[in-house]
């Protein structure tokens, strides 16, 4: 189908204003699907892009297709579905249509709003497999805990003073952490719906301070065995003792506000706004600094579902999706178009 | 001698050599087999082969009785220090380590070849050196031939390091004359794109239900790999190979491109510095610090692995690229590959020329490169220093071969070497003789050949001796001839002995060399006689009359012989020479006059008599006034000398510094009358164009 000659400027513009904000790796780990701030979510093979014939071709997304008006800010994979946060409703679609190249939403969630506001943005979403549960947080500077058996909120932690940048579950303990705008992270006893548990505030802590006026925290990450709390945003990345509550090592990242955290193996992995993918050791130390594309990172995704496809993939302002092999170099980019 | 009088037993006195080898060992000294050689009867020589064979009959039963390398090493010891008491040939040490080298398993081997190693201090003294240096290189050679490439490495590095110290600085026998690359080194890896573990599942795959399972394989448990940057960084292997290939424009593309990427991905991977990390954690820690950098130091040194060849397995891809030995082995290609391509190198072809550009890429590339490798942990900055150093050197080798390979060693000693040695292959044989007449012994090179030479040092009064005398007097020979020619004797005619044809050819070669009537007869007998028996009898009975005066017959013969000598004059010089004068002193009447005609010459004259560089310079030193010098030396050479400086040896320095008018005048004045002699007999030296002869006439003239 031949495409005006608008269509394609459009289509051009579009692509080079393009952020991918959220990324996940189906269950089975042979897919990358990545939302942008177009709404549309792009599925990429990874077979494809990693064979040992790969061209241009096979590194852009086998289909695309379009979830939200607004931006995408969440994904997330649960063993059949592929759960969706962006403005407005909480949306999600089987695994089997989108294999099938034919997605259908299989049910949403409405995200309580006021009349004031308009559809409330979700930016966090975290999911509990035992209890088939999901937590969300955004726009609405609350925390929403979602059974998903009846698709009812079960009840809302509704503490923070502003809007909630991310939603971090805990591994064994029944808690939740939630990092927000207002500079705190709170973590929340599961079981009960009342204050939280703690309450750490970075922006308190003088070796975490980059700028006073830069309170928020954009990111949180829970260690596997849930002694360590990794948090950070405007205050530097810093890693937290959940027993003391205090921050035991900084991560110091000149330049760059973390957008994203994660553990990987015995390392942690943390990019933002510079146009690295940084290592750390957990004392602090750095153990690699890797370039990319994306001039601000928003995302970034290891598949650990499948050996043999076993990236690193990272997004961010731009319409390219780095793809690390190694995890210390970029090998090549997939192309979201 | 004492060699005429016992006949040397070899087997005797190698079955004793043997038996006192085992208290040798036993005791380790050679005074055992210094006491046994003693004892033995024969040379020298002898001795030391029967030494010798001794050495290896042991070494051989050391073999097949599967001994230890201290046995081996103690044995080879053991045959050095019987070389320096002079019991056996300095080749035997080198004779024994090749039997060992030869007959025992690669892992004694190495044991052994630590010995050698650890005495290379031995083996460079000057009469190991000569004598073994081909064996040692054949053996080393034989071993590394013996050994896996791919398992031995560090031995067979061993070895490599070995020769180079044992050679001199210049040895060319290992050396790449031509530059030429090792082009069969080629590192193959998965080029194609159907192969691999990728492709060959894919028919297990399309029994998926799935729709979009068909695109998909089961890898198991293979890890994901960056294929672009693997077959890039396995292609500039090529280029490491066959670096000429950089100077077609389509291979530089490919080229640069490969090392950008390469270099990208190295970049951006940073390596961590495990050692760096922990000397952080010291810095937090102060206490134990000391303790803990011994640890470090020796896990440090403790693991170094290195490997002939890269595995390219694509499977490895990962873990070779998080590898920081591996990253320094392709570091250091790049800057070799760098180095080679900037240099003036004397076998590059003409088209063989870098563009602008290319030289441009090189400079950043080979930046980046030294800066990354000054990150690559461990040491990495000290490690950069290395390798800078030995590219540096490398410039000098390059400028060395370039230049032919000149000698270090003779850059040396240039000035001081070559005249001696240019003088030194002017002489021949002959003038060797007869310079060395004087000493009365002469050295031919091998201790034997000496030894045989002086039983008769000189030549000529060896051929003069009694027993080389061969042909028969005139007088004994005829006897039967006399007897038969007597009519009293009755003998028919054909039973004569001057009817034998073999007796007849004696006969008349005798007659030539010794009768005086030889060729008188031929011309005056009236009629000429037809046949040689008649002619013999005719000889005969001439011979016969002559007998009664048998007494008178031996100053006939004498004066014959004078004759003879009388006609070949040039004959008679050397001889008489020889007898008369060998030795004439020089008065000190003629030192003056010498002294006084030489003016500049007499450094010239100073050299032929056998001054060093040195010793001319002291004199020229010691006063400004020629006639002076030319004294002093003059003094010195008689010091030299001794009591009796030899005229000759002076004249014959003289001449051959072309002062011949010296000769003539100071020489000669008083011999006017040998002077016409002389001058005619120079004339036909020219003619004859000979040499020898002309050398030995002024000693006629002195007669």
């Amino acid at each position: 189908m031949a495409m005006s000659y608008e269509e394609q400027i459009l289509k051009e513009k579009k692509q080079l204003h393009m952020s991918v904000f959220a990324q996940c790796i189906s269950p089975d780990g042979k897919y990358l699907l990545a939302g942008n701030n177009y709404g549309t979510i792009a599925v990429f093979s990874m077979r494809n892009a990693l064979a040992s014939d790969a061209n241009e071709n096979s590194r852009k997304p086998i289909f695309t297709f379009k979830a939200f008006d607004g931006a995408i800010f969440a994904l997330l994979s649960t063993e059949n579905f592929l759960i969706c946060g962006g403005s407005g409703d909480i949306k999600a679609w089987k695994w089997k249509d989108i294999q099938q190249k034919a997605p259908r939403v299989a049910w949403s969630l409405s995200v309580p709003h006021s009349a004031n506001f308009g559809a409330v943005e979700t930016n966090g979403l975290a999911y509990s497999r035992q209890d088939n549960t999901l937590y969300s947080g955004g726009g609405d500077s609350e925390l929403h805990v979602w059974d998903l058996e009846s698709g009812t909120c079960k009840h809302s932690y509704t503490d923070h003073t502003d809007y909630i940048h991310a939603v971090a579950l805990f591994n064994t303990s029944a808690q939740v952490a939630s990092g927000s705008e207002d500079g705190t992270v709170r973590i929340w006893d599961t079981r009960t719906s009342g204050e939280p548990v703690a309450i750490l505030e970075p922006s308190k802590h003088e070796e975490c301070i980059n700028n006073p006026r830069d309170k928020w925290i954009s990111c949180v990450a829970v260690d596997p065995a849930d002694d360590w709390l990794i948090c950070g945003g405007g205050p530097s990345l810093s890693l937290w003792h959940l027993r003391s509550l205090s921050p035991t090592t900084v991560f110091e990242a000149p330049k760059c506000q973390p957008h994203v955290v994660l553990y990987h193996d015995d390392a942690v992995i943390s990019a933002g706004t510079s146009p690295n993918i940084y290592h750390w050791h957990v004392n602090g130390d750095s153990k690699l600094t890797t370039p990319c594309t994306a001039m601000d990172v928003y995302s970034v995704v290891i598949n650990t579902e499948s050996e043999a496809n076993k990236v690193l993939c990272s997004s961010g302002a731009s319409s390219k999706i780095d793809v690390y092999t190694n995890f210390g170099y970029k090998a090549f980019s997939l192309d979201f178009c | 001698m004492a060699t005429s009088e016992s006949r040397f037993d070899f087997e005797a006195s190698r079955g004793k050599y043997l038996i006192s080898l085992d208290e040798s060992r036993k005791k380790q000294s050679v005074s055992c087999l210094k006491k046994c050689a003693d004892s033995l009867e024969g040379s020298d020589a002898e001795k030391k082969t029967a030494l010798d064979q001794a050495y290896r009959n042991y070494v051989k039963k050391l073999v097949v009785g599967g001994s230890s390398c201290s046995d081996f090493t103690s044995l080879v010891h053991l045959s050095t220090e019987a070389v320096e008491a002079g019991l056996c040939s300095p080749a035997t040490p080198f004779l024994l380590l090749t039997d060992i080298f030869d007959s025992v398993t690669i892992s004694v081997c190495k044991d052994v070849f630590q010995f050698v190693e650890d005495r290379v201090a031995t083996w460079k003294q000057s009469d190991f050196y000569s004598s073994g240096k081909n064996y040692l290189l054949r053996m080393c050679n034989d071993l590394l031939r013996r050994l896996s490439k791919s398992q031995d490495m560090v031995f067979c590095g061993r070895i490599q390091l070995f020769l180079a110290r044992f050679f001199p600085l210049d040895e060319k026998s290992g050396l790449n004359l031509m530059s030429n690359f090792h082009l069969d080194n080629v590192t193959s890896y998965n080029r194609t794109k159907l192969e691999g573990p990728l492709r060959t599942r894919v028919p297990q795959a399309i029994d998926k239900q799935d729709s979009m399972d068909y695109e998909e394989g089961e890898m198991g448990s293979a890890t994901p790999v960056d294929y672009k940057l693997y077959r890039q960084f396995w292609a500039l292997q090529d280029f490491f190979r066959a670096p000429l290939q950089c100077y077609t424009k389509e291979k530089w593309k490919d080229f640069s491109n490969n090392a950008i990427a390469v270099l990208e991905a190295f970049h951006s991977m940073k390596l961590e510095d495990v050692a760096s990390g922990k000397k952080k954690k010291k810095r937090r820690s102060h206490h134990r610090q000391q303790q803990k950098q011994g640890e470090e130091e020796e896990a440090d040194s403790g693991d170094q692995v290195s490997f002939a060849k890269y595995l390219t397995s694509e499977k490895l891809f990962d873990l070779q690229l998080s590898d920081a030995m591996f990253r320094r082995y392709v570091y250091v290609q790049f800057l070799i590959l760098f180095q080679y391509l900037n240099q003036q190198v004397k076998f590059k072809q003409a088209h063989h020329v870098l563009t602008d550009e290319m030289s441009l890429f090189i400079k950043e590339t080979k930046d980046k490169v030294v800066a990354l490798l000054k990150e690559t942990p461990p040491y990495g900055d000290q490690f950069t220093a290395g390798i800078e150093h030995i590219l540096s050197r490398e410039e000098h080798w390059n400028a060395w071969k370039n230049e032919g390979c000149p000698s270090y060693v003779k850059e040396k000693g240039k000035t001081e070497q070559a005249r001696p040695k240019s003088r030194a292959r002017k002489r021949t044989l002959g003038e060797e003789l007869n310079l060395a007449g004087a000493a009365k012994k002469i050295d031919l090179g091998s201790p034997e050949l000496t030894k045989l030479w002086n039983v008769y040092p000189s030549n000529l009064e060896a051929c003069a001796a009694e027993d080389r005398i061969f042909l028969p007097q005139v007088e004994e020979f005829f006897q039967d001839a006399i007897d038969q020619a007597d009519p009293e004797a009755m003998i028919e005619p054909e039973y004569k002995v001057v009817n034998n044809s073999n007796y007849a050819w004696q006969a008349i070669r005798l007659l030539a060399k010794r009768s005086p009537h030889f060729f008188q007869t031929v011309t005056a007998t009236n009629p000429p006689l037809k046949t040689v028996p008649g002619y013999l009898e005719y000889m005969v009975t001439k011979i016969a009359k002559e007998l009664p005066q048998n007494e008178e017959s031996k100053p006939e013969e004498l004066k014959t012989e004078e004759e003879t000598t009388e006609n070949d004059e040039l004959l008679k010089g050397p001889e008489e020479g020889m007898d008369k004068s060998p030795s004439a002193a020089v008065t000190e009447e003629q030192f003056t006059l010498v002294a006084s005609k030489i003016g500049d010459s007499w450094q010239t004259l100073a050299v032929e008599l056998g001054f060093s560089d040195d010793e001319v310079t002291a004199i020229l030193s010691e006063t400004s006034d020629i006639k002076e010098q030319t004294k002093l030396m003059l003094q010195q050479w008689q010091d030299k000398e001794g009591a009796e400086p030899s005229r000759e040896t002076l004249i014959a320095g003289l001449m051959e510094s072309g002062l011949d008018d010296i000769v003539e005048s100071v020489f000669m004045e008083k011999q006017k009358k040998v002077e016409l002699v002389f001058e005619e007999k120079q004339k036909r030296v020219v003619e004859n164009g000979e040499g020898i002869v002309a050398e030995s006439e002024p000693m006629e003239m002195d007669s």
